[in-house]
Order: structure tokens, then C-alpha cells, then sequence
């Protein structure tokens, strides 16, 4: 501990250096801006900010690099908010209350606890990070395709919990995602599945595309300018801040989601995104009015956003402590040291200790930069919801095109976005709800690759996913819950389901 | 203005609007190049790819981004450029990997997804011999323990690959076959950096993989080289024996080489290939393989395309021999 | 019997889980113990299917007649539909800047009745932002039309 403590200050001694702190404050600037336009990924960010670092030294690069990455998961959920278009792929659960605060004039509220939400699980992660880090990657070494794939059973069943529509709804709606996702090439075998020899479908359909389309365009679709008074979306200034009502209902969720966050976040992988639809689930869940979820519930923004930036944080432990990229970003990172002389691998901390102490040390600073930075953005940012909506939503069908056409740069893309929001603008007027949709489709590759990898591993025995504790342990939560949910049909015990149906036949009669 | 000049002017508009982007014929690069990494970070693709890009931005001037497009062996990726328009800002970085994967369709009776005539070959980087590597909670200590363990419990012991007919995949059937019909699991993931996490965590025991993605870990002793398939030892492990001098006539290189999609023009061919020249030969990019442990066996543009039809016939042959799987 | 909206929907699902099973023809089903290709597309078309048919059976007590749904705001979205279509088309020959205008503008004037000039310049100023934001700032490539910007 005594070591810990005195290499921080090491660190600190690095990242308190006057350019270092320039170099930390550049990238967090630059990934807000990543963060807050759609399409525009934390990737792309550091692909402009790459040619400066050669003329940086190894621990001035890395510093701002990372600093674009976790910067770009602050700024994430303002368009979620205001517009209802997800600014990263981690902020989709973000659109669905966020955005519902927003129409009730809460947008500033929901931005503040976003940015304090990370804020707190921004740092959480990096106290978890500096204080166990080695024993903490080799734990999320150990989780191998079994693991996987039991994690995303318990996805699948929170699905249910998602959605306020009925089971049915739900679980169709999860099908028909799952199927867009396995779409294209297939991973284990190559074969090329319902592409019908698109060539752009190989590589499978997008998150952001859909997502897009279905929350964005589909929203506007629905809402003819006539229906929009305009006072419900205009946010008075001085009602920018949460309330302590607000702040309350935040609190739990926060830490919630910084933990949840942050163990989905070690796991090799690319499982960010899950972390904030199980975060999302969890508060449902947990909530003692589940019934206000969709509706503009603050737990529904302050636990996924916590969630994806805590997750964000823990995709570093592999990388510092094994020195294996997990992601595309660290893979960045690693090669921006490489570029430098300096090898990341499992030794980097007793060979760099300036490097990685000064890393480490740069993120709590980095962290605070971004509160300072994205707390002032809130009252700016809101204006934009002082546009006429008749003025707003051509606005918003640019940003959906920009933003979608922007990650991959595919114009198949930008027409896959369209389908989906005529997709979703129907599936409304039946009464679907597009959430589960999308979570299938972000589950169904990593699931079908961990089952057939596990079943290889097994030669094709089921029982190797009870021969693994963390496996097992997922397994019985999973179980558990289905019985909860099995004991409570048996009883006609009324869930929140028939309560918020009946809450609903009651507001239509009176 | 008179009418005459109006038509003119507004039919050579519309002409151009017509034509795209070929009114605006400008300098190559003149904006960002991307070259698509068909495997996810941690194997060598990404190891060799990465400082080459950069090297590559001072010398074309413009950014050179590396976009991941993993899956199905580095299929994906392939087929992502093989169908990509070719005026040179999207290339590929593949490896050996890329040479079977008509044969496979073959195989399958599935019409080809990306053949070798899809690419041009514009340089070959490295071509590392493989290590045979087993995680540090296997107690074999030499090859032969290996071999005579697995020969007593046959599909006992699982190896990772980077896919299902990848490049490090090859490699161990080409083991399984020479130490005489060795049985054992295979698990495919995307490519090599998930391929030695999970060797790491002990989900599968044993892989073949390359040098430089590998070392970081066998220095730190939680890897273990048994054998080498080059045709002489690797400098960064002196002590690794190769598979020849143990009695195994098994030879392998995982090559890694960038490809531009076919119909590239041949202007912007021979500009790629001589600034990747450049690029390999620089300070930095030798810098950082040394560094990693990785040598240099850059050929250019004509005998990389040479040396990948012998390679076709050869990889050919493995993917026959391997036959159909699952 | 009145025809209800989840009749509708629920015969759509099983309608569409049976094309699925349809185009999985070529794909090897592989078995329960080694999963092939077509295992998991297969398994969920025939869930879509089930759900389809359970929403169909269930539609009498749970849902209102299909005439219940309210079409009225499809007059907003079928032209917002078919601008935004017209944009994507557009979007790659005539550049970022030509189209962006250019949708904006038939939006607001065709859609939203706003004064031409009005809606003209506001869809300028607002794309000639994004476009410094993106292209200039960013550098990330937007489409540009045949005339170079």
C-alpha cells in the first residue's frame, strides 16, 4: 500500500508537470468534442491527434490519447439527451430516459448527472486500477468463452426487465435483433449469411445504424411539428441544475454502475456497450418505480452513463498490467508507445515506472479537466432545445445522416438508418418498443461465437458451463431470477408489469 | 453571358455531377488513407501494421488511419477491400491467412468471397517462423513431452488459433500431421491477440503464434516456446530449437504483407510501393521491430506477387490436407 | 371478429421467421452439441415464429382493433420519409454540403410551410458549421460534390 502511495506521488509528480497537464487537458478537449458529435468515434479523434504525439515524448502521447478516449465518454450522452441520437455506441440506453427528462424540460438535470455520474466513475475506476490492477487482469484473463456466454444469458434474461411493453413484445422484439446480428459474415465458419452478396453486409449490420434510425429518425417520424408545444422541451436556465430530489434518486445508480462498469470493463473484449444495457436493466430492477423507466426516470441516465465510463476506465487493466490490447483504443495506445521505444507488456511498470505511474496519475487529473469542462458546456448545450422544433428535427435527420454515415464512412449505412426508422416508426404504432431490439443485436455476435467456442472447448458438452465458478455463479443469478419471476406468476402475484398497466387504464378513464 | 456559353456551361455541370468525383481529379493522397486490419489488436497484423502507418503518414502527408475489420480468420476484412472502391485511400493488411481462402470456399461448395486475384500485393513486411507456445500451468518443458502427452490423451489438449483456416491455424495442423496424426481441440477466436488471451487464461493450453506478439509474454514467463518452424533459429530466442532439428520436416512463416484492392491505379501502385519502401527502411519502423523482437523481410511490390503464387500452391495443398472442419 | 392490431403484427413475425428459415437453406444446421452456421438463425426464426403465433392467439384479449391506430401523423413522416430518402441518394454525388442544403430546405418549406429565405439560411449557416466541425476541424472525409467542396 505504502508502495502504492509512493509511486502515485510519483505520478503525480509526472502529471502535474505544466506540459503534461497541457497535453491531458488537449485530449480531453478534443474528446468531448468526439464525444458530442454522433458518427465521430474516440478512434477517429486520436487518428488526428496521432501525427502530433511523434514529436511527444512516450509519456506526453499516452496521456493524451487516453485522455480523447475516456474524454469521449463524457460528452457521449448529449445528443442522446437532446436528440435522441446515441453520440457514441455506449450511450444508447442514455436516449430512452435522457431524452425523456429532456421533454420535461429536464435536460439540464440529465446533463449534470451525466457528467457527475462519470465523473465519480471515472475515478472510481482509476482508485480500483491504481490499487489492484496486476491480480484484477489475471482474474479477467480467466474469462473465457463459458464466462461469455453465461454473462450474456444473464443479458438476455434481463431483456425481459427492459422493456415496460408485455414479454411477447419483448422477446420478439430481442429476436428480431438477434437475427440482424447475425447477419454477414459468419465468424466461426465464413459463411456468408443473409447478405444476399451485398458485399457491405459482410461485414454485419451496425449498432449505430440502427440504433440511429430506430430512436432518432423513428422519433421524429412520429412527432409531426403540430403536436409539439413548445414550451415542455424549453428549459428555463436557471433550472439547469438537478434538484436534490434529483440527486438522490442518482446516488445508488452511480455506484451501481461504476462498479457494474468496471468489472464488464476488465473483461477482454468488447463488451462496453453491454455494460450500460445491463446497468439500464439493473435499476429497472431494482427501482421501487420501475413503471417511470422510458419515461424520463433519472436512475435510467445516471447508471448507464456511470456504467459505460467506469467501463471505459477498466479496459485499461489489461493493457497496463499484461500489456494486451482489449480493444481497438488501447491497441492505439500500445502503439503510440511502441512508436516511442517503450514495450507494453506485462513488465511496463517495473521497467517504465514514469510512464505507467505517470499515466495512472494523468487520468484522476484528466477526470477533474473533463467535470470543469463539461459542467459550463451543459448551459450551452442546452440551448439547442430553444430551436422551434419545426427548425430542430431537419437539424436532427442531418445529424442522424452525418453520424451514421461518418463511422464507416458507407452509404449502405445511411440507408440501413433509414429502413430502421421506418421500422421503428411502425413497430410504435403496434406498440413495440425498439430497446430489446437493440440489445439482441449487440449481443448476438459475441453470443453465438462464445457458445460455439465454449461447446468447442467442451467437445460439445454442456456441462462445461457449471465445471466454471464465474460461469456458474452467472448461471445461478440467471436461474434465480427467472424462478423469482416463475414464483411470482404461480402466486398471481401482480408484478410492476400489471401495476403499470393498470396505472395506465386508470389515466385513460379519467 | 450569352446562350450559347449558358448551354455549355450548364451541360458540362451536369456532365460533372453525372461523373461523380472525377471532375475533381487531384494529387494522391489528398485526403486520409485507410488501411483495414482484418485482425483485432494483439497480433502481429496490429504489432507491424501500426508503426508502418505511422511512419507511412510523414512520408504520403496525409493521416494514415488503421481501421480493425476482425472475424471468420480475416475474412471479414478482406472481403471488406476486395469490394472497396479502388483509388488507394483503403488498403489491407493481411497475413498468410489471405492466400486459402478460395480454396476453403472451394471446399465448402461455396461461391469466393475474396480470391487472390481480388488484390495487388504491394509489399510483404515480415514473415516470422512461429513458436509453439504453452501457457506457464503446463509442465511440458520440451517439445517431445508435448507431443508424447497429447499422443497418450488425444483430444484432450485445446490450441487457440486466430480462425478457422487462419494463418495460425495452419501451423498446427501442419504439427498435427508431421508428429504423425497427433488429435487434439481446436479453438478458433479472431485472430492472434485473442488467441494468445486465451492461452493466457488457460482456456485453450497450447498455440502457434509469432515471435513479436508473443515475447512481451514469455519474457514475463507466463509463455513458454517449445519449438520454432523456421528453418533457423530465431534471434530473439536463441534457445527455441526449430522444428527441423527436432525431427519434425515441418516449415512455416506467418507472413504479413498489405494489399490494395484490385483495379487500383497503377500510378498509385507504384507511389504505395515505393513509399512503403521508404517507410520500412526508415529508422523508426526498424527501430520499433528490433524492439519487438521482429525481423525485416520486406519484398516489394513485384516479388511479393512472385512469392504469393509459389505460397498459393503450397497453402493450397494445407487447406486440401486439412479438409472440411465443422 | 374484429381484425386487431396484433393479429397484424403477430402474422408479420411469423411471416418474416419463416422467410428466415426459408434463406437458411444453403447453411449447415450443424447439432446441438457443435452448433453450425445455420444453428442460431434457425433456433431464433423459429422463437419469432412461435412469439408471432402466441401474439396472434392472445390478440382478442390483449390489443385494440387495428383501426384503433392512428395514421394521422404519417402525413408528416411519409414526405419526411421520402426527403431524407431523396438526401441519402443524393448524399455521395452531390457532396455533404449540396444535399444537406438542400434536404433542409424542402424539410422546412415543403413540410414545415417555413419562408424560403428563412429556412435557406438557416440551413446554410447550420451545414457550412457542421461542415467546419467534421471536414475543416476534424478532418474526417465528408462526401464533397463534383465541384470540389
Amino acid at each position: 500500500m505504502e508502495d502504492t502511495l509512493h509511486s502515485l506521488m510519483l505520478g503525480f509528480s509526472v502529471a502535474l508537470q505544466p506540459s503534461n497537464l497541457w497535453y491531458a487537458f488537449l485530449g480531453c478537449l478534443v474528446g468531448t468534442l468526439v464525444g458530442v458529435l454522433p458518427g465521430i468515434g474516440p478512434l477517429s479523434g486520436i487518428s488526428i491527434l496521432l501525427p502530433i504525439t511523434f514529436g511527444l515524448n512516450a509519456t506526453q502521447a499516452v496521456i493524451m490519447l487516453a485522455g480523447i478516449y475516456y474524454g469521449s465518454q463524457y460528452g457521449g450522452s448529449t445528443t442522446s439527451i437532446l436528440m435522441r441520437i446515441p453520440g457514441e455506441a455506449s450511450s444508447v440506453m442514455t436516449c430512452i430516459d435522457g431524452n425523456a427528462m429532456a421533454k420535461k424540460g429536464r435536460a439540464g438535470a440529465a446533463l449534470c448527472i451525466a457528467a457527475v455520474g462519470s465523473w465519480i466513475a471515472g475515478t472510481f475506476g482509476i482508485i480500483v486500477l491504481t490499487i489492484v490492477a496486476p491480480p484484477l487482469a489475471t482474474l479477467a484473463l480467466r474469462f473465457g468463452p463459458p464466462e461469455y456466454t453465461a454473462l450474456l444469458v444473464l443479458g438476455l434474461i434481463f431483456l425481459a426487465y427492459m422493456s415496460s411493453t408485455s414479454l411477447v413484445r419483448t422477446l420478439l422484439m430481442a429476436c428480431l435483433g438477434l437475427f440482424f446480428g447475425m447477419i454477414g459474415i459468419d465468424n466461426m465458419t465464413g459463411h456468408f449469411r443473409y447478405s444476399f452478396d451485398l458485399p457491405e453486409l459482410g461485414d454485419g449490420i451496425g449498432i449505430v445504424p440502427v440504433a440511429v434510425g430506430l430512436f432518432g429518425l423513428g422519433e421524429i417520424l412520429a412527432t409531426p411539428s403540430k403536436n409539439v408545444i413548445g414550451e415542455v422541451i424549453r428549459p428555463k436556465l436557471r433550472e439547469l441544475l438537478p434538484s436534490r430530489e434529483e440527486w438522490r434518486q442518482s446516488a445508488w445508480p452511480i455506484a451501481r454502475g461504476s462498479v457494474l462498469g468496471f468489472l464488464i470493463g476488465i473483461i477482454p473484449g468488447s463488451a462496453h456497450i453491454i455494460s450500460s444495457f445491463l446497468s439500464y436493466a439493473l435499476e429497472k430492477k431494482v427501482s421501487k418505480h420501475p413503471e417511470e423507466f422510458g419515461k424520463g426516470a433519472v436512475a435510467g441516465v445516471a447508471g448507464p452513463e456511470s456504467a459505460n465510463n467506469a467501463a471505459s476506465t477498466g479496459a485499461f487493466v489489461p493493457m497496463l498490467a499484461l500489456g494486451l490490447p482489449t480493444g481497438p483504443i488501447t491497441a492505439v495506445l500500445i502503439g503510440a508507445l511502441m512508436v516511442h521505444g517503450v514495450n507494453a507488456g506485462p513488465q511496463l511498470i517495473t521497467e517504465h515506472p514514469d510512464v505507467f505511474w505517470g499515466f495512472v496519475a494523468s487520468m484522476y487529473v484528466g477526470n477533474l479537466m473533463l467535470l470543469a469542462l463539461n459542467l459550463p458546456l451543459v448551459g450551452i448545450f442546452v440551448t439547442v432545445l430553444r430551436i422551434p422544433y419545426a427548425y430542430l428535427y431537419p437539424l436532427i435527420i442531418m445529424f442522424c445522416v452525418i453520424g451514421v454515415y461518418e463511422v464507416s464512412h458507407s452509404i449502405v449505412d445511411v440507408w440501413i438508418m433509414l429502413i430502421m426508422g421506418m421500422l421503428g416508426y411502425a413497430l410504435r404504432k403496434f406498440g413495440f418498443d425498439p430497446a430489446p431490439l437493440v440489445l439482441g443485436l449487440v449481443i448476438a455476435p459475441v453470443f453465438e461465437q462464445s457458445l460455439r467456442q465454449s461447446l468447442i472447448m467442451s467437445n460439445g458438452n454442456y456441462m462445461i458451463f457449471t465445471q466454471r465458478p464465474i460461469a456458474v455463479m452467472l448461471l445461478i443469478v440467471s436461474a434465480g431470477l427467472l424462478l423469482m419471476s416463475a414464483i411470482s406468476f404461480a402466486l398471481k402475484r401482480k408484478d410492476w408489469r400489471a401495476k403499470l398497466a393498470e396505472v395506465e387504464a386508470g389515466e385513460g378513464s379519467s | 453571358m450569352d446562350r450559347r456559353s449558358f448551354v455549355i456551361g450548364t451541360s458540362t455541370c451536369a456532365a460533372a455531377f453525372a461523373s461523380g468525383a472525377a471532375f475533381a481529379q487531384e494529387t494522391y493522397p489528398s485526403h486520409p488513407v485507410t488501411i483495414v486490419n482484418a485482425f483485432p489488436p494483439g497480433g502481429v497484423n496490429d504489432i507491424v501494421t501500426r508503426p508502418l502507418a505511422s511512419v507511412l503518414e510523414g512520408i504520403l502527408k496525409q493521416p494514415v488511419v488503421i481501421e480493425t475489420k476482425a472475424g471468420a480468420a480475416g475474412q471479414v476484412g478482406a472481403q471488406v477491400v476486395a469490394s472497396a472502391k479502388p483509388d488507394g485511400y483503403t488498403l489491407l493488411s493481411h497475413n498468410t491467412g489471405i492466400t486459402g481462402y478460395a480454396e476453403v470456399d472451394k471446399l465448402f461448395d461455396r461461391p469466393a468471397k475474396a480470391t487472390r486475384a481480388d488484390f495487388i500485393p504491394l509489399a510483404r513486411l515480415i514473415a516470422d517462423p512461429c513458436v509453439v507456445l504453452v501457457n506457464d500451468q503446463q509442465p511440458y518443458k520440451t517439445l517431445k513431452e508435448f507431443v508424447d502427452d497429447v499422443s497418450k490423451r488425444p483430444d484432450a489438449i485445446i490450441y487457440s488459433s486466430g480462425g478457422l483456416y487462419g494463418a495460425t491455424h495452419f501451423p498446427m495442423a501442419l504439427l498435427e500431421q508431421a508428429a504423425g496424426g497427433l488429435k487434439m481441440r481446436h479453438l478458433p477466436t479472431n485472430g492472434g491477440g485473442p488467441a494468445i488471451t486465451a492461452i493466457l487464461g488457460n482456456n485453450a493450453q497450447v498455440t502457434a503464434q509469432s515471435v513479436s506478439a508473443s515475447l512481451p509474454h514469455i519474457k514475463a514467463g507466463k509463455l513458454r516456446p517449445l519449438a520454432s518452424f523456421g528453418g533457423e533459429r530465431s534471434k530473439a530466442l536463441p534457445d527455441v530449437p526449430t522444428l527441423k532439428e527436432l525431427g519434425y520436416n515441418v516449415e512455416y512463416y506467418l507472413w504479413v504483407g498489405i494489399f490494395a484492392p484490385k483495379g487500383t491505379p497503377t500510378e498509385i501502385v507504384t507511389l504505395l510501393n515505393s513509399s512503403i519502401n521508404k517507410a520500412v527502411h526508415s529508422d523508426t519502423f526498424r527501430g520499433v521491430l528490433a524492439n519487438v523482437g521482429q525481423d525485416l523481410a520486406y519484398l516489394d511490390s513485384a516479388q511479393f506477387a512472385k512469392f504469393w503464387e509459389e505460397e498459393g500452391k503450397r497453402i493450397d495443398a494445407v487447406v486440401k490436407a486439412i479438409g472440411k472442419q465443422s | 371478429m374484429i381484425l386487431r392490431s396484433d393479429h397484424v403484427a403477430g402474422a408479420a413475425f411469423a411471416a418474416f421467421g419463416l422467410l428466415i428459415v426459408a434463406l437458411s437453406g444453403d447453411l449447415p444446421f450443424g447439432r446441438l452439441a457443435m452448433p453450425g452456421a445455420g444453428f442460431l438463425p434457425n433456433l431464433v426464426a423459429g422463437l419469432m415464429i412461435l412469439f408471432g403465433v402466441l401474439l396472434v392467439l392472445r390478440a382478442s384479449q390483449e390489443s385494440a382493433p387495428l383501426t384503433d391506430i392512428d395514421w394521422n401523423d404519417l402525413q408528416h413522416a411519409a414526405p419526411v420519409i421520402s426527403i431524407t430518402a431523396a438526401g441519402i441518394a443524393l448524399y455521395t454525388r452531390a457532396g455533404f454540403i449540396i444535399t444537406m442544403v438542400a434536404m433542409m430546405v424542402a424539410l422546412l418549406v415543403l413540410v414545415e410551410r417555413r419562408s424560403i429565405f428563412r429556412a435557406g439560411l438557416y440551413s446554410l449557416v447550420v451545414v457550412l458549421l457542421a461542415f467546419g466541425l467534421f471536414a475543416k476541424f476534424l478532418r474526417s472525409p465528408l462526401p464533397l460534390s463534383p465541384f470540389g467542396f
